[in-house]
Formats: C-alpha cells, structure tokens, sequence
C-alpha cells in the first residue's frame, strides 16, 4: 500500500465515523418513536420493550381516535397554505425587489419572527374573533398564513435581480407576452427556489402548534395538537404513532424534492 | 422624377428625464431600410436609455417613434418586433443553444420544420453547427453572443438594436465578432442601431453616423465627415496610429 492512500484511508476514517455518528444522532428520535409505537408493556426500568405489537398502530389508523381526520386536516391546511403563500410570495417578493425601499420591505417581512407564534396569536385574537375566524379551519390558515407569506417572500427576494429582469425584457423584446415571460423564463428559472419556499412553508403549517391551539381554540384538530393531548393523557403510545406521522409528509416532500432535482439536473 | 422613399426608422424629438436629470434631449433621426446606425457615445450619455424607449422597455417622456411608416410609441415591446441585443451575452439559461436559437420562433407558433429551415442558415452562418446541443454555461464568451445574435436574427426583425454587444469580449474575439456582424449584416440585410463607446467598432459596422453626448444627438451625413468631426474621436486615432507607424522601425526583409 502505498503512503498516499494510507494516508486517505487515515483522513477519511474520523470522517465516515463522523458522518455516521450524525446519522444516526439523527435518526435515534425517529428509531426511538417507532419503538415506542410498537412496544408492548414497556415499562421503566426497563431497557428495551418485552414484546412488538401493531395494536397501537391499528387503533390509530382506524380512526376512532380521529387521528386519520388529524392527519388529512394537518395536510390540506399545510397544502393550502403553502400553496397561498409561494404564490402570493412570488408576486410580492417582485413588486419589494424592484421596490426603491426594498430594504424597508425586507425588514416588514422579518417581523412576524420577532414574536412567537403563540403571542402573534394571541395579538390576533382580537381581530379573528371580530372577523369570526377563531375555531375555523380559515383561522388558522389565515394565521399560519401571515408567517408563511413573509416567509416566502423572505426566500424568493433573492430571485429577482437585474439579471433576471434583463431575461425578462429580453424574452418581451422576443415577443413573449407577460404570461408567456412567466411561463418560459422566470418560472423555470425560479423553480427550485419555489420549491424551497413551498417546502418550508409547509412545514412552517405542518409543525405549527401555537397558532392552531390560539387561533384553532382546540376546535381544529391538527396532528401537533393531538400528539400533545396523546402526551397529556399518558398515552405515550399513541403520541409516538401521531409524532411519526408528522414526520411522513415533510420526509416525502424531501424526497419529492431531490427526486426532482434530480431529473432536472 | 420619383418621389423619394419614406424612411424606415423615424425618431422625433425624443425625451427622457430621469428625475431632475435630463438623459435624452428631443433627439430625432431617420434611417433608411437595411443600413445600420452606428452611435459612438461615451458610457452614461443615454446610449443605452435610446434603445430601450425604442424597444418599448422603457417610455418615453415625450417624442415619438415610427417604423415603416407605423407609430410604435405606445406599443408593448413584445407587439414591437424589435430586438434589443444586451451588451452582456444575455442567454437563458435554463434553454440549450438550439432552444435559446429558437425562443422567438415558438411564441409565434412555427411548427419543428419551419424553424429548422430558419435556423439551420444562421446556425452555418454563425459556426454554432457543433453547440447545439450545449447550455449557454458551456460556450464562451463569443459564442454565446453569436447565439444570442442567431436568436435576434431568426425572427427576422424589421429592426435590430445592438447595445455594445461586443463590449464584454476579448479583444480577438470582438474583432471577429464585428467582421462576422458586417457580414451577416449585409448577408441579410439588416436595418440595425447599434451603440459603441469604440470608435474603431463604429466605423466598421456602420452604414451611417452619430454622435450622443449629454442627450443630444449629432448625425454627420456621412463616414468622412464623422471621421473628420473632432467629436468622433476618429481623426486623432488615426493620427496617433500613424506617429506610432512612422515612429517603429520597419521589420528588416528577410
């Protein structure tokens, strides 16, 4: 063997342990969670379970537990609002871009973050209860909207800049329409980082608890509030199933994504 | 006796002002079909500002803009047909050469053959035959612009604006790209404005003569008398090109 790649070799050991360690760091909550889901009797001190069995995971999948309603309300406020909010970010982030006091812009959007979602919601109930809003399904959507909106813009400001709008009257000097400069120039070009904003804002949605408990006043029965009344009635079990169906779609939307990505590299 | 022909291009009294700035000052002019408008300017003096209100980019404060015969003041520029080449090679970037060659050709719905037969001459033409199939980050600097200028002239326009497109290339690469814009110029029979700080790059390319400096325009009526005027720069290149030939030895003969 020859010193250059007993050297490799050397180099390259601390960092697969390294790369390995982080794995499994984690993937150990992901691991634990299913364990939990699939234990029988599993009681402290106990290291491991003393049996498996799926019965946690058929009573939650019959859905009398309305943990199959949890799941699809979760997903469809989840969609919707990160559907609304890469769209409507889109358009704004172009109009604050070009805007002269786009930094003025910027700063508006950072401000929903400078409070916790539970206190922005408390802020708003006022206004949602006079507007007939809270404990709908719309509440919370409108809620989780104005953080996902800002969001959005905040990632997509980035995209437009004077190369971008040169492209633009460059393909409108070619005779593309203003749909058509959208369809064939800027959408494609902004296609991952649309895909970055609608990612995150969905799981902005999907993992949001403070808003939908304010706003949802528990009459909105998304999958993070469920896993904490799971947790609240001792029902370490069943949380661990709802906690492991939270982490389904983001997961999809990952691959999803790098599937994509893929393709289009 | 015939009465003479309306001209293509006719600008009149064109403004513009950038706040309290004054970047085009009624500028008017005429060009005859397939001849080519050089404009020497220095950077800032609203070479770039022009071409965009003829493009309909950008509107103009006041003046109008007609091409052959038609006014185009208030038409969009997509309705226009009017390209504007950018200084900088502008592909997308997203679209191989032979897609970027023919984007204006599919928004105006050609079918595969259509634009094949338009594409394939400017293809030979350019010497683009071997990058076809590449992305614009592939190419060069000289390449991309040659397809980008493949990609203006595949429309056909009836009016070309050329915004120093050679402006970013080496200084070979530009010589080439003049020739070979002469050529296809001529080839074609392009009605072309194009903008240049160089005066050497005016002189080659142009048909005609103007000068931009602080919004005004001065149009000489002809190549002699743009390189005669001290405005244009030509006459005190040449004579610094011919001290410096008269100051170097010749190479002895061999």
């Amino acid at each position: 063997m020859s010193a250059d790649s007993a050297n490799a070799i050397a180099v390259s050991w601390p960092r697969r342990a390294g790369a390995t360690a982080l794995i499994v760091l984690c993937w150990l909550p992901v691991a634990y969670l299913a364990l939990l889901s699939l234990a029988r009797d599993w009681a402290f001190p106990a290291l491991l379970p003393p049996g498996l069995t799926l019965a946690t995971w058929r009573r939650a999948l019959a859905g009398n537990d309305g943990l199959v309603t949890s799941f699809a309300t979760s997903a469809l406020i989840a969609l919707l609002v990160a559907t609304l909010a890469t769209a409507a970010g889109g358009v704004a982030s172009r109009v604050f871009a070009y805007h002269r006091h786009r930094g003025w812009w910027v700063l508006a959007m950072h401000a929903p973050f400078a409070l916790s979602p539970v206190i922005l919601g408390t802020c708003l109930l006022y206004f949602f209860i006079r507007l007939g809003l809270v404990g709908s399904s719309a509440g919370v959507i409108a809620a989780q909207f104005i953080f996902a909106y800002a969001y959005a813009v905040i990632v997509l400001i980035g995209f437009w800049n004077p190369h971008v709008a040169a492209l633009e009257d460059l393909a409108r000097t070619l005779g593309a329409g203003r749909r058509q400069v959208f369809q064939r120039v800027v959408f494609p070009l902004a296609r991952p980082l649309l895909a970055v904003a609608f990612f995150q804002t969905f799981l902005l949605s999907w993992f949001d608890y403070g808003l939908a408990a304010v706003i949802g006043a528990g009459k909105v029965p998304v999958l993070t509030l469920r896993v904490t009344e799971y947790m609240g009635s001792g029902n370490v079990q069943l949380a661990a199933a709802c906690a492991l169906l939270l982490i389904v779609p983001p997961l999809a939307l990952l691959l999803l994504n790098r599937r994509l990505a893929i393709l289009a590299a | 006796m015939t009465p003479s022909a309306p001209p293509f291009v006719t600008v009149e009294a064109l403004s513009k002002n950038f706040g309290a700035e004054r970047v085009l000052d009624r500028i008017g002019f005429t060009l005859e079909r397939e001849s080519v408008l050089a404009i020497l300017g220095r950077s800032g003096g609203g070479k770039t500002t022009l071409l965009k209100i003829l493009a309909g980019l950008i509107p103009a404060d006041t003046g109008r803009f007609l091409l052959d015969g038609r006014d185009l003041t208030a038409v969009p520029p997509e309705q226009r047909q009017v390209v504007y080449l950018y200084q900088e090679p502008l592909l997308f970037p997203h679209l191989s050469v032979r897609e970027n060659l023919v984007f204006g050709l599919r928004l105006r719905r050609l079918d595969e053959a259509a634009m094949r037969a338009r594409i394939e001459p400017l293809v030979e033409r350019l010497g683009l035959a071997d990058h076809l199939e590449k992305m614009p980050a592939q190419l060069s600097g000289g390449q991309r612009q040659r397809v980008a200028f493949g990609r203006a002239l595949a429309i056909q326009p009836p009016l070309l604006l050329l915004d120093e497109p050679f402006g970013s290339l080496d200084a070979t690469t530009r010589a080439e790209m003049q020739k070979l814009f002469r050529e296809v110029a001529r080839q074609v029979a392009i009605t072309a404005i194009f903008v240049t700080h160089d005066v050497k790059e005016a002189l080659i390319v142009g048909d005609r003569f103007a000068h931009l400096a602080d919004g005004q325009l001065k149009l000489f009526a002809d190549r002699a008398a743009f390189i005669a005027d001290p405005v244009s720069g030509a006459a005190a290149e040449i004579a610094f090109w011919n001290s410096l030939a008269s100051k170097t030895p010749s190479p002895p003969r061999a």
